[in-house]
């Protein structure tokens, strides 16, 4: 099983890599850095790229406060049995289709942020992260739940009998245990952020530009997914246009390899 | 979440084995029954897709006709890879288009006339903006004119929207603004693709201006007429017919070669008489007669 999805995670890498091989060699690190995407006359995929990684990273932002202090609440401070259901309903939020939270950003949170902020348009960068946020906080808060849970009750105990309060012995013994757990919780939310598709699509914008000035999120852009979904029907086979998608899929697939694969040995280490 | 975990992995793999043996996987496969697929242009999709329901009604029969959307470059480039029996176009074939499948033997058969409206939301039109020039659209999609007080209309800023590039309406709206089916806007502020994406987010804004289908219009989403010295165009069917509306444009269906079987029997549906008031219910104008083209190329 193990090897089958190396195998699998292999071919695809190997099959992105030969597609894209094309338009890395016409434009060169431009296709990196660059942000002139026009059809049939350049393909620079910077905008794609910052757009990705400025959504992420908003959605870490806002949501990671209460990320954390549902996952500690629900670990700590919680009977048992409401400590299930929370989960349960966490793990059932978490494996909602993005499309629906597409649908609901678009009719409700766009219309938000637009009136909310003062906008003449609530389809921006600032949206597409926010609900992002939304749809990692399951993912994050179970998984750092199960990080605080792994440390053992004798750390608690000591604790206790040292006469620390409930509140300090959390803060002091069991959050610096769990680090490693929660840090891994947080790569694997980003992963999930990153590839996100449908969701984004619809609330971003997709405008393939890099505001000006660059921390401006009330303005429209793109992500790599974003661009991928609207693009890519209309590019199989038409040349330098497919190849320049494929490049953008073989970024994106990079970058959501690592965070899975960095997301995974800090869970790893906190199983042990 | 862990659904296949440990001992439960060969439950699970069974399990999936017996989804991909039910009835639609095996037809996706064994090819069972005969398919129509149609790919393209949004703007033809309310037609194609009604059409289908009424041709299946009327046929019964065994087959499938699949209707989907994605833009007439995507049409094209489907029926030219093999990819979709018939193609959905609401522009003319690009350069490009036909010099990249030359040997196809693209065959285009006219549907209908549509009339492409440079659309506003409500708010703007009822605040008077009714008509546009040319000179100010292009104006605002370049940036120059950022505030509908500047062409008669509320103190309001103008969200401008933008399609896709391959979508078919751009390539009809651009050309007569810009005199370039491709031309760029520097003043986009979103960028949409599907008609009804378009119709959404303009109806969302109360400042927006865009490029729809006149089929698209409706109390959120209103047509401006294009005024042309003293005399104001409005997109109405007549004046999309004779030809006075400067965004007029056919849509099409794309074929391979002269359309045979299944494909053959749905165009000659659509351009018949219960074809004909589908496309007028639809919004649009049906053809005078039967109009049939080879694609020449160059």
């Amino acid at each position: 099983m193990a090897a089958l999805s190396v195998v699998c995670a292999g071919t695809i890498f190997l099959y992105l890599l030969r597609e894209s091989a094309p338009v890395f060699f016409a434009e060169g690190s431009g296709f990196l850095t660059r942000s002139d995407w026009w059809v049939g006359e350049s393909y620079g995929a910077g905008s794609m790229i910052f757009g990705s990684f400025m959504v992420t990273g908003i959605a870490l932002i806002i949501i990671l406060p209460f990320a954390l202090g549902g996952a500690v609440f629900t670990s700590e401070f919680l009977s048992p049995r409401w400590r299930l259901v929370i989960k349960s309903v966490m793990e059932l939020l978490a494996g909602v289709p993005g499309i629906v939270y597409g649908l609901l950003g678009m009719s409700m949170l766009a219309v938000w942020v637009k009136s909310g902020f003062g906008l003449i348009d609530g389809n921006t960068i600032f949206t597409a992260g926010l609900l992002l946020g939304i749809m990692i906080l399951p993912t994050i808060i179970t998984l750092s739940e199960d990080a605080l849970r792994s440390v053992p009750g004798e750390y608690r105990e000591t604790a206790l009998a040292l006469g620390l309060t409930r509140i300090e012995m959390v803060w002091s013994t069991v959050i610096p245990q769990a680090v490693p757990g929660i840090i891994g919780a947080i790569f694997l939310g980003m992963g999930r952020a990153m590839g996100e598709t449908i969701a984004v699509m619809l609330v971003i914008g997709g405008l393939d530009k890099i505001p000006a000035p660059w921390f401006d999120v009330f303005q429209a852009g793109q992500s790599i997914p974003s661009k991928l979904g609207r693009e890519a029907a209309e590019a199989i086979g038409s040349g330098l246009h497919w190849n320049a998608l494929m490049g953008l899929g073989l970024t994106l697939f990079l970058v959501v390899m690592t965070l899975s694969m960095a997301g995974n040995m800090f869970l790893k280490r906190v199983r042990m | 979440m862990y659904i296949c975990k440990y001992s439960k992995k060969w439950v699970c793999l069974l399990v999936l084995t017996l989804v991909f043996m039910t009835r639609d996987f095996s037809l996706l496969w064994a090819g069972e029954r005969e398919t129509l697929r149609i790919v393209g242009s949004t703007t033809v999709l309310p037609i194609a897709s009604r059409a289908a329901e009424q041709f299946k009604a009327l046929k019964g029969g065994t087959f499938r006709i699949t209707v989907n959307a994605g833009g007439s470059g995507v049409g094209v480039n489907s029926v030219a890879g093999r990819r979709a029996d018939i193609g959905m176009i609401s522009r003319e074939l690009s350069d490009g288009e036909r010099r990249r499948f030359r040997d196809s033997h693209l065959t285009l058969h006219q549907v209908a006339r549509d009339g492409v409206v440079c659309a506003v939301s409500s708010e703007v039109y009822e605040g008077g903006v009714r008509a546009l020039t040319k000179q100010q659209i292009s104006d605002i999609y370049r940036g120059r004119l950022t505030n509908w007080q500047e062409v008669g209309g509320p103190d309001r800023r103008i969200v401008v929207v933008d399609k896709e590039r391959h979508r078919g309406t751009r390539h009809v709206f651009m050309k007569y603004i810009f005199g370039n089916a491709t031309a760029r806007a520097p003043a986009a502020r979103l960028v949409t693709g599907s008609n009804n994406e378009e119709q959404a987010k303009i109806a969302q804004s109360d400042g927006a201006i865009g490029m729809l289908s006149v089929a698209w219009l409706n109390e959120d989403v209103k047509g401006t007429g294009i005024r042309e010295g003293d005399r104001v165009i409005e997109p109405t069917r007549e004046h999309i017919v004779s030809g006075d509306f400067p965004m007029a444009r056919s849509l099409v269906f794309l074929t391979v070669g002269e359309p045979k079987g299944l494909a053959r029997e749905f165009i000659a549906f659509v351009l018949g008489p219960k074809g004909r008031r589908i496309i007028e219910n639809s919004g649009y104008t049906p053809m005078p007669a039967t109009t049939t083209a080879q694609v020449t190329t160059p």
